[in-house]
C-alpha cells in the first residue's frame, strides 16, 4: 500500500465528511469556507490521478472565483439571523438518508460494479490495465496539460466554442436578472 | 485490490449522495445551490476517474467544460437569489409558495 493510494483514501474520506458537515451548517458563511476546503481536497484527488490541468483548475475556478462569487452574494444579502430557521438534522431525516445510504451501498457495490466492469470491458479495458491505444495519450504525465489543450481544440472545437457563448449568455442574463427594476417601478408608481 | 480511479469512482458516489442530501433536505436556497456544486464536483471526479481508467484525456475536457457551466449556473442562481430575496425578502423555499397549484 504506497503513499499515494493512503492519501487519496484520505482525502476522498475528508471530502465526504466535509460535505457532510457542510449540508448541515445553519450559517452560509461557514458552509461556503468548508466547500472551498471540500474543493481543495478534490483538487489533491485530481492531482493524484495525474490530471494536473483540472488539479489547477479546479483550484482556480472553483476554490478561486465561484466560491468568491458565492461569498460575495452571502454578504450582499447580509441575511439577519432569524431568517436562518435551520435547526438542525431531525430524527426522520436521519433515518431516510441511512435508509437511502443502505441502498445505495448495495446498488453501488452489486449493481455498479458489474455495469461498470461490464461497460468498461466493451470498451477493451482488463481490470487493473490500461487499453494500449491510450497509454500514449495518456501517460506522458508531464505533458498533462498539452494533452487536455490538444483533445479540447481539435475534438471538441465546438463544444469549446459553445461553452464561450454560454458563458457570455450566463453573463448578459444575471446583470439582467440581478438589477434594480428602476423604470418599472417609476410606471407603476 | 481496487486501483486509485476505481476507488475514485466510490467517493464520487458518495459525494453525490451527500450533494443529494443537501439539495433534497435544505429548505434555504443558498444551500441548495451550494449542493449543487457539491453535486457537480462529484461528476467532475467521476470524470476524472474514468479518463485515469481508461486512459484516454476526454474526460478531462468534459470535467472542465462542466467546470464552466457550473460558473454560469452559479452566476445566474445567485443572480436569481438576489432578485428573490428583493421582492420576497426571504431565501427559505417554503416562502415561495406563489405557484403552488
Amino acid at each position: 500500500m504506497d503513499l499515494n493510494f493512503i492519501a487519496f483514501v484520505v482525502m476522498g474520506l475528508a471530502a465526504t465528511i466535509l460535505s457532510g458537515v457542510m449540508i448541515t451548517r445553519r450559517w452560509p458563511v461557514s458552509a461556503a469556507m468548508v466547500l472551498i476546503a471540500v474543493m481543495t481536497l478534490l483538487a489533491g484527488m485530481f492531482g493524484l490521478l495525474e490530471a494536473h490541468f483540472a488539479a489547477a483548475a479546479q483550484i482556480i475556478v472553483y476554490a478561486g472565483a465561484i466560491m468568491v462569487v458565492f461569498v460575495f452574494v452571502m454578504m450582499l444579502l447580509n441575511l439577519p439571523p432569524e431568517e436562518l430557521r435551520y435547526g438542525g438534522v431531525t430524527w426522520g431525516e436521519m433515518v431516510l438518508i441511512s435508509l437511502g445510504v443502505l441502498v445505495a451501498i448495495v446498488l453501488g457495490t452489486q449493481v455498479g460494479q458489474g455495469l461498470l466492469t461490464q461497460g468498461l470491458e466493451s470498451m477493451g479495458y482488463a481490470p487493473g490495465q490500461t487499453p494500449a491505444h491510450a497509454k500514449s495519450l495518456y501517460f506522458a504525465a508531464d505533458e498533462n496539460v498539452k494533452n487536455v489543450a490538444a483533445t479540447m481544440f481539435v475534438d471538441y472545437l465546438w463544444a469549446f466554442e459553445l461553452v464561450s457563448f454560454l458563458i457570455l449568455a450566463a453573463v448578459i442574463g444575471s446583470i439582467v436578472i440581478a438589477k434594480k427594476r428602476s423604470a418599472e417601478n417609476a410606471n407603476a408608481a | 485490490m481496487l486501483t486509485l480511479p476505481e476507488i475514485g469512482l466510490y467517493f464520487s458516489f458518495l459525494l453525490f449522495l451527500v450533494g443529494l442530501a443537501g439539495v433534497m433536505f435544505r429548505k434555504n436556497i443558498l444551500f441548495m445551490m451550494v449542493s449543487v456544486e457539491i453535486l457537480l464536483n462529484a461528476a467532475n471526479l467521476a470524470f476524472v476517474s474514468a479518463s485515469k481508467i481508461t486512459g484516454t484525456i476526454d474526460g478531462q475536457v468534459v470535467m472542465f467544460f462542466v467546470m464552466a457551466v457550473a460558473a454560469c449556473e452559479a452566476a445566474v442562481g445567485l443572480a436569481l437569489i438576489i432578485a428573490l430575496y428583493r421582492t420576497k425578502a426571504s431565501i427559505e423555499a417554503d416562502d415561495l409558495k406563489a405557484l403552488r397549484g
